[in-house]
Formats: structure tokens, C-alpha cells, sequence
């Protein structure tokens, strides 16, 4: 039985620079959230976290219609930068962003803010500025809030499935990842090819999350 | 001079609603403030700190406008040139000793932080984390991080609240030696008698938000010896102490000689050198 295994790349490829660039986008967001006070923040709060309970179906509804060419931000798109979201892998990218955004966020948020206020305070009375201070005080004593964030993150993006049907399809190379293959094999019978990819992304899932709990142990003391 | 007048609501256990502080710092002098707990002592500091911000009033340091309500102007702590012992220590865990007081070190001047190295007695412990130091190194690394950007005002929060006898008096003999070198206008809140007694040549006492005494422990007198006349001595029953003002100073002392004085004896003042068990030697 040979396995294909194209849909193994694509979905660690996804998951690779899903959280590469969401470690970019939320470090910065989540140390914001975690130390202003600005008044609005609750409202940013619940938009970050609504992937958490929408159904991934509505998530990629919304989406489909937002990167649709025949919607005014997907023409957009199109005409401007000849990019189109809909059934590509760069689309697949954008959808994790926003679809994996709290499971980076949340971690390092949490992280930040259970540390003493009186580090943050004495770094200011350092004469220390909030970006120097959270580089060089805050993010070095939350790393177990990093890795939770980044691992979460990855595993999560491993998992999309209705996100990547509503939007993706089933483009082999494109869009048709491992969990979209499994689907795809049981449908058509191949149950051998099935378990072949769900074994796989168990291992995969297992040995990231040993690897992160063994870190972890070693960081927290 | 350092002018502080400051305002903010808030709520004292005896029904006090606001804290209402006004005083005046002579440069370099060290000042206790001592009180009961839940009186505003540490408030008064984060005040100074601009780590909170009054409701009114008005922080000056010798001339610079820190905040005053009025003008609008509210320094924020980056640009308040302040040293903050925090009670906790604040110490930084990723860091060792060394780059802990590294950290905030304004370029250029290399031999400031080997200075304060020195100074504290921190050689020996210069790679270790704090989470491997007692809580005396602690304080001792506090106060070096602290004093590094060479601070107008030094804001120190309890510092010997959580220390044995010893390392308290460790960190009080590096403390007196790095005021008299660096002559840091410092405010000190403490609990402990003793320690205000040793140290601070002014004690202000803080109640429930507002100044109830203040009271000079002895003038910073330079030497060589300084002649002053008694002008009121009297004895002090509760704290079983002699009490000796002059035109200048006032002075105490558990030591029964003081008991032939009289008002109108002229007296040698000696400076600190010559202050044991918390009185003056005439």
C-alpha cells in the first residue's frame, strides 16, 4: 500500500508557519492585553477568542464569503496582489491565523499577567521602557507560557478540519491535508490509507506533546 | 529640596477617606517614615514612584516638576530619576546577581556598577540566580540595581522586614556607607525602630494617611564638633529616653548621664560618627 504522503508535508508545513507567524502576531497582542488598561480591551478580548466557540463551519462560512472574488475584499485581492484565498494554501494560512489566534494568545496572556506586578514596576522605575521590559524581564520569565502557546498552536492547526473543507477543499498539494485525507480515504473505502494517516497524526501529536510536557518540567522549577 | 503635596481618596481602616501628605525632604538627608500598617506609607513611595498618581497636589525635586495637577504634568516612572527597593525585591529570576544590576546601567560608565559590587559585598554571588540568594543578598542586590542610575530620590520599601538580626544589620552598615558616599536623598519606610533609630536623621510617622510627628533625630552636622546650647531637656517616660533640643537639633539618648544637663549648657555635637545605640555621645 503506498502511502501518499503529500498530505503529511502539507498539514506540518500549515502547522509550521501557522505558528511561526502567530508567535509574531501574539506576543505583541497578548503582552498589550495582558498589561494596558485600555478601555475597549474585553471587546478585543471576545473577538480573539470567538474561534474557541463558533463551529469551525461558521468560521470558514464567513471566511469563504470574505475570500470569495466575487466579494469586494476578495477582488480586492485579487486585482492587487493576484492573491486568491479561496481553495489555496496561502487561504489555508490566513483561515488558521484567525482560526488558531486564542490558542497562542491565551497561553502567553495568562503567562504574563500572573507574573508579580512588582517586576514590571521596578523595571520602570529602572527608567526601562514597556517593550524593553517585556523583552528582557517578562517573555524570558514565561517561557513555559511560550511553549504552551506554540504547541497548542501547532496541534491545533494539525487538527483543522471543517476550517480547511469550508474553505480549502480538497486540492491535492494545495489544500488536501492529512486530516481532509482521511476523510477523503474512508469515503472511497480505503481504510488501510485511512489508518495509515490517523496513526500517523496520532504519533505526530503524541510525540509534540511529550516532547512539551518533558520541556516544561525542566523550565518550571 | 524636594516639596511633596499630594492628595488621593481612599479608604483607612479607623474611617479616614483620603491620604493627605505634605512635606518637605532636605537633599541627602534620610528619612524613616514609620507608621502602623495600612497607614500609606507604601502608598505615599508608589506616589513618589508615579507608579500611582495622586488625585491633586503637586511633587517637586529640586525644581523639577514631577507632578502637579495643575500644570497637567504627570512624569511617568521611566523619567522620574527615583531608586525603588521594592519590599519583595523585585529581583529579576532569569538574571544573575550581575545583570541584575547591569540591567538598567547607563552606558558609558563601566566602573559604576563594579563600584556598587563592591559597595554591597555582592563579589561572591555575581553569577548566581536570586532564587539561590538569602533574603539579606536579596535586598543588598535590590539596593545596588537600585542606585545604579544614580537616582535623585531612593524609595525604600521595608527593606529589613523579612531579615534576621544579622543580615539586617549588614544591610543597614551598607546602606549608611553608600548614603554617606553617594549622599542620595532617601525615604525609608520601616517598621522597625531600631533600624530608624540607627539610620535615619529624620522620622516622619504616618497615620492613617496623614503626617501625625516629625521629628529631627539629629541634624547632619559636619565635623569637626559643633557647639550648640540647650534651649529644652526633658524625660521622656514612655521610651525612658533623655530629650535634648537645641537651636538646631534634637537629640536622645538612654544614657543616665544626660541627666546633669541643664538648659543653657553650651554642648559638643558630634556628626554620626560618634551616635551609639541609637543616641548621641555629647
Amino acid at each position: 500500500m503506498p502511502i501518499d504522503w503529500d498530505p503529511i508535508w502539507l498539514t506540518l508545513r500549515l502547522a509550521g508557519i501557522t505558528t511561526l507567524l502567530l508567535l509574531l502576531i501574539g506576543i505583541p497582542l497578548a503582552s498589550w492585553l495582558a498589561l494596558s488598561r485600555f478601555r475597549l480591551k474585553p471587546m478585543v478580548e471576545a473577538l480573539i477568542s470567538l474561534p474557541l466557540v463558533l463551529p469551525p463551519s461558521v468560521v470558514g462560512f464567513y471566511l469563504l464569503l470574505a475570500f470569495s472574488p466575487t466579494s469586494a475584499f476578495g477582488a480586492w485581492l485579487l486585482q492587487t496582489v493576484d492573491l486568491q484565498l479561496i481553495f489555496s494554501f496561502e487561504g489555508l494560512v490566513v483561515a488558521s491565523l484567525l482560526y488558531s489566534l486564542p490558542f497562542m494568545v491565551h497561553p502567553i496572556q495568562a503567562g504574563l499577567e500572573n507574573l508579580p506586578v512588582s517586576w514590571r514596576e521596578a523595571s520602570y522605575t529602572l527608567g526601562q521602557s514597556p517593550v524593553r521590559t517585556i523583552v528582557r524581564v517578562l517573555l524570558p520569565n514565561c517561557k513555559p507560557a511560550l511553549l504552551t502557546g506554540i504547541v497548542l498552536t501547532f496541534a491545533h492547526t494539525i487538527g483543522e478540519f471543517g476550517l480547511v473543507l469550508m474553505i480549502g477543499g480538497n486540492l491535492p498539494g494545495q489544500t488536501r491535508v492529512a486530516s481532509i485525507a482521511i476523510y477523503d480515504e474512508v469515503e472511497l473505502l480505503h481504510f488501510d490509507t485511512a489508518h495509515a494517516y490517523a496513526a500517523l497524526l496520532l504519533a505526530i501529536s503524541f510525540a509534540i506533546l511529550l516532547l512539551v510536557y518533558g520541556i516544561n518540567k525542566r523550565v518550571t522549577v | 529640596m524636594i516639596h511633596i503635596d499630594v492628595i488621593l481618596p481612599r479608604l483607612f481602616a479607623e474611617g479616614a477617606t483620603e491620604l493627605n501628605v505634605q512635606i518637605e525632604l532636605e537633599l541627602g538627608g534620610l528619612t524613616a517614615l514609620v507608621g502602623p500598617s495600612g497607614s500609606g506609607k507604601t502608598t505615599l513611595l508608589r506616589l513618589l514612584a508615579g507608579l500611582e498618581t495622586p488625585r491633586s497636589g503637586r511633587i517637586t525635586v529640586d525644581g523639577a516638576v514631577w507632578y502637579d495637577k495643575e500644570e497637567g504634568v504627570n512624569l511617568p516612572p521611566q523619567q522620574r530619576a527615583i531608586g525603588f527597593v521594592f519590599q519583595d525585591t523585585a529581583l529579576f529570576p532569569n538574571m544573575t546577581v550581575r545583570e541584575n544590576i547591569a540591567y538598567a546601567a547607563p552606558g558609558g560608565q563601566p566602573g559604576l556598577v563594579e563600584e556598587l559590587i563592591e559597595g554591597t559585598g555582592l563579589e561572591p554571588f555575581l553569577n548566581r540566580k536570586p532564587g539561590r540568594l538569602s533574603g539579606g543578598q536579596r535586598q543588598r542586590v535590590a539596593l545596588a540595581r537600585a542606585l545604579v542610575r544614580r537616582p535623585r530620590l531612593l524609595l525604600l520599601d521595608e527593606p529589613f522586614a523579612a531579615l534576621d538580626t544579622h543580615s539586617s544589620h549588614q544591610l543597614q552598615q551598607v546602606l549608611v556607607k553608600l548614603h554617606q558616599q553617594w549622599q542620595t536623598t532617601t525615604l525609608l519606610v520601616s517598621h522597625h525602630d531600631a533600624d530608624v533609630q540607627a539610620l535615619a536623621d529624620r522620622v516622619i510617622r504616618l497615620v492613617e494617611g496623614h503626617v501625625q510627628t516629625d521629628e529631627r533625630i539629629g541634624s547632619r552636622m559636619p565635623d569637626p564638633l559643633m557647639h550648640e546650647r540647650i534651649k529644652q531637656i526633658e524625660y521622656d517616660e514612655n521610651r525612658q529616653v533623655w530629650v535634648i533640643e537645641t537651636a538646631n537639633s534634637r537629640l536622645q539618648s538612654t544614657n543616665p548621664a544626660w541627666s546633669q544637663f541643664k538648659v543653657g549648657d553650651e554642648v559638643q555635637l558630634a556628626g554620626k560618627t560618634q551616635r551609639t545605640n541609637g543616641g548621641f555621645n555629647l
